[in-house]
């Protein structure tokens, strides 16, 4: 018995949960934020962006409604970085060597607003705890902490809810990756169909800087 | 085929796969940039895939140039094709793994020069001793022609293939072939050369590697403390002054222990000799003037003329065409009217030509005269200028110096065309985006949706950069007259006519 309870605590980390379970504390979790960094990776499939092969996006959320999101694209064989701030309800569009100028209109409503991936409704609080069929994959380490990995599938509807440019032509395959002791989703990955054209698609998202302090100022054109 | 004219032919061989290398980043450097993660509004940090490059030359150059005195042509071109086989597969690699990124790639660059830097002193010194009486220039002009024909096929080469071989990495393939090719080269001057002693008489069994050591390091500080890490606010490294301190103390302490030496890595005659001096200034000043056709034309093709990755390689391909035939022209004229006026005429050509590029517009590529485009003549007379230098200015120092330290010659030649070519990056880099910043502004773009503001700043990019390149052509023509003028005032007219097997320095 010493023995069991020695080997037990030698080998440490986190004990199996529900995955259901970890999937409801991460999403309650999200809804407490009020600040966020995420970093999305496309390493798979091509999503375009304004027209434009979106190879990764960095923002810096501040919630409700507020970010600012620096989307890195193909144009011909070249990268460049387009920066959208949302602040106070209007969209500012920074392409390189230039200023900040407001996009309005359907113009800007065709620019996906990164801080809609945490509405209560419609984000990832209220989308993570209701995947399909979760399943608990085992403990993992990120960076200094310790997480949960789960799987789960996510339908077209739901994940076109998270953010309206994404249109999946079918189900969507999530491994996710909550927090042991704080229940914060660090990081996800997305499976599915929903690149260009319905075809295949992967995109890895980090999240980091919970709650940190975040300047988003208006830009002034 | 004779034995010396198969040694010469293989080690041009390898000359010519390491020139292929050095200039056919010109075309793929978007896309390495792009896959090492790097935006276009940071391009400035792409120039070390270009300088680590160069200054793997730098160092290299009088290390192995003095080390094939002493140990023979044949082992050290292998090492040499050895350190340039590894840095290609360094580069290959780069972007594949997460901390593969720019470092990763800047070093596999500096490998790679350093292998290729070496080559071109061995190669040019074998020459140099295979061809002891006649036919020594024309001998030079062929090694040279060669490395030269390897940068005319280079960014067409790179680009092509690349486009070829996108199924299997692109750009990548590109490196990797660099392998077999080294590997090829390398065993076939081993085995040609097992018969033949590549050594010449050493002029001492011990080489002063402290300072060899000295110089290259000294030199590798200077190229680090100009480079322009944030061209908006400044034109040097940030470590400017460290960096250069450090560069001018490490300098110092190689020129003290040349002074101290009883037999120091570069002959003092050599250095008290008017045509040495006036030689290492003339190809510092042609190094500078051809870093801007390198970097300037590919760049003008893409975002000026609307071409694209093979069509700005062909675009310097009309430039590069000049060079090897210039190098071949050159090598026969020096012999019959002498260095001075080749080398003379050869920069004048360079310099009207790039006076004539400074007055391009955008729609140059359309205009023809018959068949055949202005623009296209003016690159090749351009690159026919700088090709009709090498081989007299090579030939001038050549026979300064005895036959056992032709490695070391020659190498210290190659080493100033190449300080010219750094200094001129960085110079050009840090004016370059210093100017197109000052030029281009920051407009306020209001277009309706994103795709019509990146199509308007396109416009706008593309007519800064053509009033930027029309400046820094017109400095490049100035560059080219005072080398043409250096070389008036330091060379003598009988050099390259009549050559002895060992000459002493004068």
């Amino acid at each position: 018995m010493a023995l069991a309870l020695l080997t037990i605590s030698a080998c440490g980390g986190l004990q199996p949960v529900d995955p259901g379970q970890a999937l409801r504390d991460g999403g309650a979790a999200m809804a407490k934020l009020k600040t966020v960094s995420a970093t999305l990776k496309f390493t798979k499939g091509k999503i375009s962006f304004q027209g434009y092969v979106l190879v990764s996006a960095k923002a810096t959320v501040r919630l409700p409604s507020d970010s600012d999101t620096i989307y890195t694209v193909r144009y011909q064989d070249l990268l460049i970085g387009l920066e959208v701030v949302i602040s106070g309800g209007h969209v500012y569009l920074r392409p390189p060597l230039s200023g900040f100028t407001e996009v309005t209109g359907t113009n800007a409503a065709d620019i996906p607003d990164v801080a809609k991936l945490f509405d209560l409704k419609t984000g990832l609080p209220a989308v993570i705890p209701a995947g399909q069929n979760p399943k608990y994959i085992g403990a993992d380490k990120l960076g200094d902490a310790d997480s949960h990995k789960v799987a789960a599938t996510y339908s077209a509807a739901q994940i076109e809810g998270l953010l309206p440019q994404l249109k999946s032509s079918g189900d969507v395959a999530a491994t996710i990756w909550v927090g042991g002791s704080d229940h914060l989703i660090r990081k996800a990955t997305l499976d599915g169909p929903f690149g260009d054209g319905g075809a295949a698609s992967s995109v890895e998202v980090d999240l980091s800087a919970f709650d940190a302090a975040v300047t988003i100022a208006s830009p002034t054109p | 085929m004779t034995p010396r004219s198969l040694l010469l032919g293989l080690a041009g061989a390898g000359l010519f796969v390491a020139a292929l290398d050095a200039y056919l980043v010109v075309t793929l450097l978007p896309a390495m940039t792009a896959d090492v993660g790097l935006t276009i509004d940071r391009f400035e940090q792409a120039t070390p895939i270009v300088t680590g490059f160069l200054c793997g030359y730098v160092i290299a150059l009088p290390l192995l140039g003095a080390y094939s005195d002493v140990r023979g042509r044949a082992p050290v071109y292998a090492l040499c094709m050895a350190v340039f086989a590894a840095g290609s597969a360094v580069t290959a690699t780069a972007g594949l793994l997460s901390f593969a990124g720019l470092p990763w790639l800047v070093a596999g660059r500096l490998l790679q020069g350093l292998g290729g830097g070496g080559l071109v002193p061995l190669s040019l010194a074998l020459a140099a001793d295979l061809y002891r009486n006649g036919g020594r220039t024309f001998a030079l002009g062929s090694v040279s022609a060669l490395q030269e024909a390897g940068s005319v096929f280079g960014p067409l080469y790179g680009a092509t293939l690349a486009s070829a071989a996108s199924a299997l990495g692109g750009w990548r393939f590109v490196f990797w072939l660099n392998l077999p090719l080294a590997a090829v080269c390398a065993t076939g001057l081993l085995l040609a050369s097992r018969d033949r002693d590549t050594t010449s008489t050493p002029a001492s069994d011990s080489i002063d590697w402290k300072s060899a050591a000295l110089l290259g390091v000294g030199l590798g500080l200077l190229v680090v403390a100009l480079y322009p890490d944030d061209p908006t606010n400044r034109a040097t490294s940030g470590l400017f002054i460290p960096l250069g301190s450090l560069s001018l103390i490490v300098l110092a302490l190689y020129g003290w222990r040349q002074v101290r030496s009883l037999e120091p890595l570069i002959p003092r005659a050599l250095l008290r000799s008017r045509r040495f001096i006036g030689v290492g200034a003339a190809n510092l000043l042609i190094g500078g003037a051809l870093m801007v056709a390198l970097v300037d034309v590919p760049i003008l093709g893409r975002l000026v003329f609307g071409l694209d990755q093979l069509g700005s390689g062909l675009l310097l391909t009309q430039f590069l065409l000049g060079v090897p035939i210039g190098a071949v022209l050159g090598g026969l004229l020096a012999g019959r009217m002498g260095g001075r006026l080749t080398a003379v005429v050869g920069m004048v050509c360079s310099a009207v030509a790039f006076l004539q590029m400074a007055g391009w517009q955008a729609g140059e590529l359309a205009l023809r005269v018959g068949p055949i485009r202005p623009a296209d003549i003016a690159l090749g007379a351009c690159g026919l200028g700088f090709g009709m230098v090498i081989a007299p200015l090579t030939a001038a120092v050549l026979e300064l110096t005895r036959a056992q330290n032709h490695g070391l010659a020659s190498s210290l030649v190659v080493l100033a065309r190449v300080m010219g070519m750094l200094v001129g990056l960085s110079a050009l880099t840090a004016f370059g985006l210093f100017r197109f910043r000052q030029i281009l502004g920051t407009p306020q773009l209001t277009d309706p949706d994103v795709r019509s503001r990146v199509d308007h700043l396109a416009r706008l990019v593309a007519a800064a950069f053509l009033q930027e390149y029309r400046e820094i052509f017109t400095i490049a023509a100035g560059l080219c007259i005072l080398a043409a003028v250096v070389a008036m005032a330091t060379m003598s007219n009988g050099s390259s006519r009549a050559l002895s097997a060992s000459s002493p320095p004068r």
